[in-house]
């Protein structure tokens, strides 16, 4: 479980990015976490990994203290930053190297997923291509089975069919004691992959809630007249009418669109508020 | 599990830490050894033994170590490769024992091993060359000899500004991210220029005719067509040089593993 308790950040102590942030993240889920660009998607990541240090309050890992950086605290917990680091290293060389760091690293699901993200086994690292070089860290990093996965824009840079393999291996390696946490801009990446969602905008926290809760309170159709008396999250009109999100009243089943729910969400963060605090 | 030091990752860090960056490492080796043996080189031809092994040696010395320490630290240049390294499980105290093991005994080791090397294979052609049945062959032949390490005044100075520059550079490479080695040789140039204007102002106010007012043993006084040297009473020199012998590198170094502690990213 990761446990933010009034934490406050800031890159400047006058300025706070996050102020008296409270939040729970519990074990057995996917988690995405949405926000624009600069909402503070990356440094929220960077205070569960301990990069990055609270100004006020605290953030606690499965009961330990990120900021302290333990080797016991490391052993339990991946970060994958949005950019790339890989040294001019073979695979085998970097596996031979890393890989004794932790403990839990299964040699035989890393080649697998290796091979499943078609990455090239051949030559050094730092003369692939991005993706490829982005693909082979999501390969380390499933394949250390740390129980705490962090990513970081983890889609950038791979090609559509990589996208759906990450998709299946992430759902593949889930399990109970485990908490992914997938940061991300690009909302429908995560479709059908998350079963939380956690919306950031300047700092705040917007809206924290299961893809089941969602779904139990907010609906999404296209209709040609927008209803009245039912409080409208958000509209976009479309070729064949208007995309709605609205308060779920009748309790129906729509499929969930993570593009409309953020939308709806950022720019009326008041009503969403409203509907999801509502029982 | 043992947080802040096991042996065994320690091996498994110092491994990983030279071997993923081998051409770097090796590269900076090379290039300071190459470096130092061009000095000497030249040096000798343009001038002599002494000031080529001194300032061989000295350059080398100093210059190698700061170079090498500018690397040891140097993940930072990219926000991936500085989260790589702080997440990698290690304790900061590996960590910088790591860099400390490189930039310090082990550069140490090699370069007073080539030094000695490249100056025992000069010297040695040298002797071999004279001519035994000149009556100048005592007096050539004593004029040079194998470079010093003990008692060398020269050395023991090196050696004080070594572990200062190190330790400078090693805590400058953990607050700067990018191009460490010229932000902290523009940090170190401006304050030795300010300790040398204050030096300069203070020693103004007490004595006149100031020829020069370098900080710690070189201040010089003007009388009429001659130079004299201030020297500082004893307990002031002995409490000065155990300062910089002891003392400043001993923070600058520990000031490195705390900012390593500390570091964000």
């Amino acid at each position: 479980m990761i446990q933010f308790n009034n934490l406050s950040f800031g890159y400047s102590p006058k300025k706070l990015l996050y102020k008296n942030l409270t939040l729970e993240i519990q074990s057995g889920s996917i988690y995405g976490l949405l926000g624009k660009n600069g909402a503070g998607k990356s440094t929220l990541l960077k205070n569960m990994v301990g990069t990055l240090f609270p100004v006020e309050g605290s953030v606690m890992v499965n009961g330990m203290v990120p900021k302290t950086r333990k080797p016991s605290f490391l052993q339990t917990i991946y970060y994958i930053a949005e950019d790339v680091y890989v040294p001019a290293l073979t695979i085998k060389q970097y596996k031979n190297l890393f890989a004794p760091f932790y403990p839990l690293f299964d040699s035989d699901n890393f080649y697998r997923y290796l091979t499943e993200l078609e990455v090239s086994v051949d030559g050094k690292l730092n003369k692939l291509s991005f993706g490829q070089q982005k693909k082979f860290v999501i390969a380390f990093a499933l394949a250390c089975n740390t129980r705490v996965l962090l990513m970081d824009e983890p889609t950038n840079g791979l090609d559509i069919p990589s996208k759906s393999q990450f998709r299946k291996l992430i759902a593949s390696v889930m399990n109970e004691d485990r908490i992914i946490f997938i940061s991300t801009h690009q909302i429908r990446d995560l479709e059908n992959m998350i079963d939380n969602v956690i919306i950031v905008d300047d700092g705040k926290l917007l809206l924290h809630a299961s893809v089941a809760d969602i779904a139990d309170k907010v609906c999404f159709k296209t209709v040609s007249e927008i209803p009245a008396g039912v409080k409208v999250l958000y509209s976009e009109k479309m070729l064949r009418g208007t995309a709605v999100v609205m308060e779920n009243i009748d309790g129906d089943d729509s499929g969930l669109n993570l593009e409309q729910l953020f939308n709806g969400v950022t720019e009326n963060p008041a009503m969403a508020k409203q509907i999801f605090s509502t029982n | 599990m043992n947080d802040t030091f096991s042996l065994s990752r320690f091996g498994l860090l110092l491994k990983k830490t030279i071997l993923e960056r081998a051409m770097q490492i090796i590269g900076a080796f090379a290039a300071v050894l190459a470096f130092t043996f061009l000095l000497y080189t030249l040096i000798l031809y343009a001038l002599d033994w002494g000031p080529a092994q001194n300032l061989a040696f000295i350059w080398g010395f100093i210059g190698g170590g700061v170079v090498l320490s500018s690397v040891v630290f140097s993940y930072f240049t990219t926000n991936a490769g500085g989260a790589s390294y702080l997440t990698l499980p290690a304790s900061a105290l590996e960590k910088w024992l790591c860099g400390v093991l490189i930039s310090g005994p082990l550069f140490c080791l090699v370069f007073l091993s080539f030094f000695r090397l490249m100056d025992y294979s000069f010297v040695t052609a040298y002797h071999n060359g004279l001519d035994r049945s000149s009556p100048l062959y005592r007096s050539l032949y004593d004029h040079v000899y194998l470079y010093v390490f003990e008692d060398n005044n020269v050395v023991i100075k090196a050696t004080v500004l070594y572990t200062n520059f190190v330790g400078a550079m090693m805590v400058g490479s953990l607050y700067f991210n990018r191009v460490a080695l010229v932000k902290v040789a523009l940090v170190v140039c401006g304050m030795l220029a300010a300790i040398y204007f204050l030096n300069l102002g203070i020693v103004s106010l007490l004595f006149s005719n100031v020829d020069v007012a370098f900080p710690y043993f070189t201040v010089l006084i003007k009388v009429q067509s001659e130079v004299g040297s201030i020297e500082l009473p004893h307990y002031a020199y002995d409490i000065t040089n155990n300062f910089l012998q002891y003392v400043l590198p001993g923070v600058l170094w520990i000031t490195a593993y705390v900012r390593l502690r500390e570091k964000e990213i």
